[in-house]
């Protein structure tokens, strides 16, 4: 494994700031993660066109993995850290999507893609963002099962870890999370159409 | 949709769930009992659940959906196998890694085994190269350019090929393109600043020596990671790219023809024409003046966060190229433009060379003296205010906004999609908000009439010293949570029932830079509360700068309810020729929680005395009462006008 590109302990320190509501640790943050994220998604992509499916929810963990200091103190509390992390990526991909998105509208570089993967691509992007969309308005009518959602497909935790989290029964988990999903698809299948 | 009734559904969507699929119906009918409604919702929503399972919906994390996105905007710099291994020896240089590649060859790292160091070797593709005449051409103005020992010139040691590879041999460069460098993060003025004046030396430079770039992009422009110094790339690569015209053709000059190589590799560039001159799109005769065009884009770029060019099409962005002039750069983000910087985009940016800088040299002359003011400003800064940082000055000296003079659309239709139908039902479903009759009156109560002056079309100079403005309300009823009945426009006291939404529209005959703040009841101290409602990220782009005739509505989330605080309510309306810095600087609190709060007393306060100090000259008022509209109109550069509701 070779080493990531940043000190583990510079991006444990900025999300321990940016946890602690310093804004600005997160505008360093972001590169930082972001291009850890790049450089992981050519891995995981590679992998996949050779047949050999990653387990999805272990690439967001290599990433924990690798960002962070496990030794360091500031991250005793492992759920927290999860929490704020999810929030971190929740971020990072709708800002990518929307960049990208905005870009296809004619905002972005000119190019001319011949790759039928970009745009597949795009339109998940367009998913991303109306998905993100609706989790905003799921969570000002039931917080907790937009943070579940949150966690669980941005944060990519497994029902166990988000159980941690949010200290709530790991059934509880599963059924908010169905109920969650199931509104998002209803909400989703809408705009569509 | 209210809390209770969430929890409703929800209660019995999840037994449902934990029953036999048999058992269901009998159970769900069972608990719904008379509410046909409730039934409807909680079976549609299992309904979702199996079809979101079938589907695999959200079941992957979103990383694994966004991971092709992630790597197709890299895919640009990428071909699709690399044809030098690491260890391979090309010449006398060994390959280290790759570094990237660009639309003329792969870039590689390599070890120069004779002279101790580390290069970049450009491999050039055969199809290329195999053309003698034009390599010796290229050859010659890249030795040329390299020759000058200009800091900002890259360095060529070599023109070299092998058996099978030509390639080129330079300076390594350890740090990212000018794309990447600011692809992630806003510079700051001084830094985008620094940047051109570096690539303008560059240039100088060469103009001297009689070489033109011709493809100056970002991606040319490399950014030093020690030290930040800037590299220009590729002098003389341009020729290599252009097609030669046609053999019969004695029309052109073969050095002037620029049409576009065309490269097919899947997932790779086939043209960029976003950073052309308009001679240059036109296939005209191209000298220096189209490398300080490209510049301008490049600084444009930087300082706007998007190109000034960039159509839906290629073809579309040549037009806006050949016709547009962009929006100013105050018109972007909350940034602070300099009127000077401006002009030395727009001066950079004329269509005609011959209103360009007709010299590198003027241009660098003007960047630096920019450059210089602003240490200076800051300096001053620094010596009299100790938060330097959240004040702008109102200089009031900003740049007058030019568009073109096409003619804007101008339409009524109300969108009545079946997407925004189906957000509006998420809206009025989150909305917490208590049952209340409110009357509504709008009444505008600063504006005192005033003769208008003059009919037909309005003077250039007249156009900053008045300003127009109309708007309209829209009110959509809502029953059970969904839009009921069409929208309809409000003409002026009306009853409200629960759930009622109002919406407001503005367009304007000018252009302008629109704001509209919504001001709470007072509180008790008198302090009141603003919450942004345009510009926002979800209306016009996120821009306050408006088009002619440009309609604009506020968006979804910052649709008018009435709760339960009686009171006054205050919708702002700003519409100004210059862009203003305090309300620029809302525009980071658009589209929050809380629909836009600002969440700063300070800035809070400066946007309260803005409006208060404009409030004095009142807009002239006149109402349409056909088309329910309301036209405002004022002498000077800023039209401020609350509209009050009142509800009681």
């Amino acid at each position: 494994m070779t080493s990531p590109s940043s000190p583990p302990h510079e991006i444990t320190q900025l999300l321990a700031e940016w946890s602690e509501g310093n804004q600005a640790a997160l505008d360093q943050l972001y590169p930082l993660v972001y291009n850890e994220l790049r450089r992981l998604a050519h891995g995981y992509l590679r992998r996949e066109r050779k047949g050999h499916t990653l387990q999805t929810t272990a690439l967001i963990n290599e990433a924990y993995l690798r960002l962070v200091d496990q030794k360091d103190v500031h991250w005793a509390n492992r759920s927290h850290f999860f929490g704020i992390s999810a929030q971190l990526m929740r971020r990072i991909l709708i800002d990518h999507a929307r960049r990208y998105d905005y870009a296809k509208r004619g905002g972005g570089a000119q190019r001319i893609s011949l790759d039928e993967a970009a745009v597949v691509a795009k339109q998940r992007g367009r998913t991303l963002l109306m998905l993100d969309e609706a989790l905003k308005s799921l969570a000002k009518i039931d917080p907790r099962r937009s943070q579940v959602v949150e966690l669980r497909y941005f944060g990519g935790l497994n029902n166990e870890e988000i159980a941690e989290v949010l200290k709530i029964s790991e059934n509880t988990v599963t059924r908010d999370w169905n109920m969650a999903r199931a509104w998002l698809y209803q909400e989703l299948s809408g705009s569509v159409a | 949709m209210q809390p209770e009734r969430w929890q409703q559904i929800s209660g019995i969507f999840k037994s449902a769930l934990a029953m036999e699929p048999a058992e269901r119906a009998a159970y769900v009918a069972a608990e719904c009992g008379a509410d046909e409604l409730l039934r409807r919702e909680v079976e549609q929503l299992i309904e979702s659940h199996h079809q979101a399972d079938k589907e695999n919906f959200v079941n992957s994390p979103a990383v694994a959906d966004v991971a092709p996105l992630l790597v197709a905007e890299d895919s640009e710099a990428e071909v699709p196998r690399d044809s030098l291994e690491k260890e391979q020896q090309v010449g006398h240089y060994r390959i280290i890694r790759k570094l990237g590649a660009g639309g003329m060859g792969e870039v590689y790292l390599a070890a120069d085994t004779r002279l101790d160091r580390t290069v970049a070797l450009k491999i050039l593709p055969a199809d290329v190269a195999s053309d003698k005449n034009r390599m010796q051409r290229f050859k010659q103005e890249a030795k040329l350019a390299s020759s000058l020992n200009q800091p900002n010139i890259l360095t060529i040691f070599e023109f070299g090929d092998t058996d099978s590879l030509h390639f080129i041999a330079s300076e390594y460069v350890d740090g990212a393109t000018l794309r990447e460098h600011f692809r992630l993060r806003q510079l700051k003025l001084p830094e985008i600043i620094e940047i051109s004046t570096q690539v303008v030396a560059a240039l100088d430079a060469a103009h001297e020596a009689k070489i033109v770039h011709r493809d100056i992009k970002p991606e040319n422009i490399m950014v030093r990671r020690r030290d930040l110094v800037v590299k220009v790339l590729d002098f003389g690569l341009a020729k290599l790219s252009e097609k030669t015209p046609t053999q019969t053709s004695g029309r052109f000059d073969s050095e002037v023809n620029t049409e576009l190589l065309v490269r097919t590799t899947p997932g790779t560039v086939v043209g960029t024409v976003n950073y052309m001159s308009p001679e240059q799109a036109q296939g005209l005769h191209v000298d220096g003046r189209t490398d300080l065009w490209s510049t301008g884009v490049v600084l444009y770029e930087m300082v706007a966060g998007r190109m000034p060019f960039a159509g839906v099409t290629s073809s579309h962005t040549v037009v806006d190229i050949l016709e547009k002039e962009p929006a100013p750069l105050a018109s972007f983000g909350a940034r602070r433009v300099p009127p000077e910087l401006q002009r030395i985009v727009s001066k950079a940016l004329a269509k005609s060379a011959d209103e360009r800088y007709q010299t590198a040299k003027d241009m660098l002359i003007d960047l630096r003296n920019l450059k210089k003011r602003l240490e200076l400003d800051v300096e001053i800064e620094r010596s009299t205010s100790p938060d330097s940082g959240a004040q702008s000055p109102t200089t009031g000296k900003n740049v007058i906004p030019r568009t073109n003079s096409k003619e804007g659309v101008w339409s009524t239709a109300e969108p009545g999609e079946s997407k925004r139908r189906h957000r509006r039902k998420l809206i009025a479903g989150i909305a917490v908000m208590l049952a209340l009759v409110a009357g509504l009156i709008i009444a505008a109560s600063w504006s005192r009439f005033r003769r208008s002056t003059g009919v037909g079309p309005t003077p250039a100079s007249v156009v900053a010293s008045e300003r127009k403005l109309r708007y309209w309300m829209t009110v959509q009823k809502y029953r059970n949570g969904r839009p009921f009945e069409k929208p309809f426009r409000l003409a002026g006291e009306i009853n409200f029932e629960k759930d009622y939404r109002v919406r407001l529209n503005v367009s304007s005959p000018q252009t302008g830079y629109l704001y509209i703040l919504n001001e709470g009841p007072s509180g008790v101290e008198g302090a009141s509360s603003f919450v942004v409602l345009f510009p926002s990220s979800t209306a016009n782009d996120g821009l306050s700068y408006l088009a002619e005739n440009q309609r604009v509505e506020i968006p979804q989330q910052s649709w008018i309810t009435f709760d339960a605080e009686q009171g006054t309510e205050k919708l702002w309306l700003v519409f100004s020729a210059n862009a203003v810095p305090e309300l620029e600087a809302v525009k980071q609190f658009a589209n929050r929680k809380d629909r836009g709060l600002i969440n700063n007393a300070g800035l809070n306060t400066r946007v309260q005395e803005f409006l208060r100090g404009h409030s004095d000259a009142k807009a002239t008022l006149e109402k349409d009462e056909e088309l329910k509209q309301t036209s405002l109109r004022i002498a000077g550069p800023v039209l401020v006008h609350a509209i009050k509701l009142e509800h009681h």
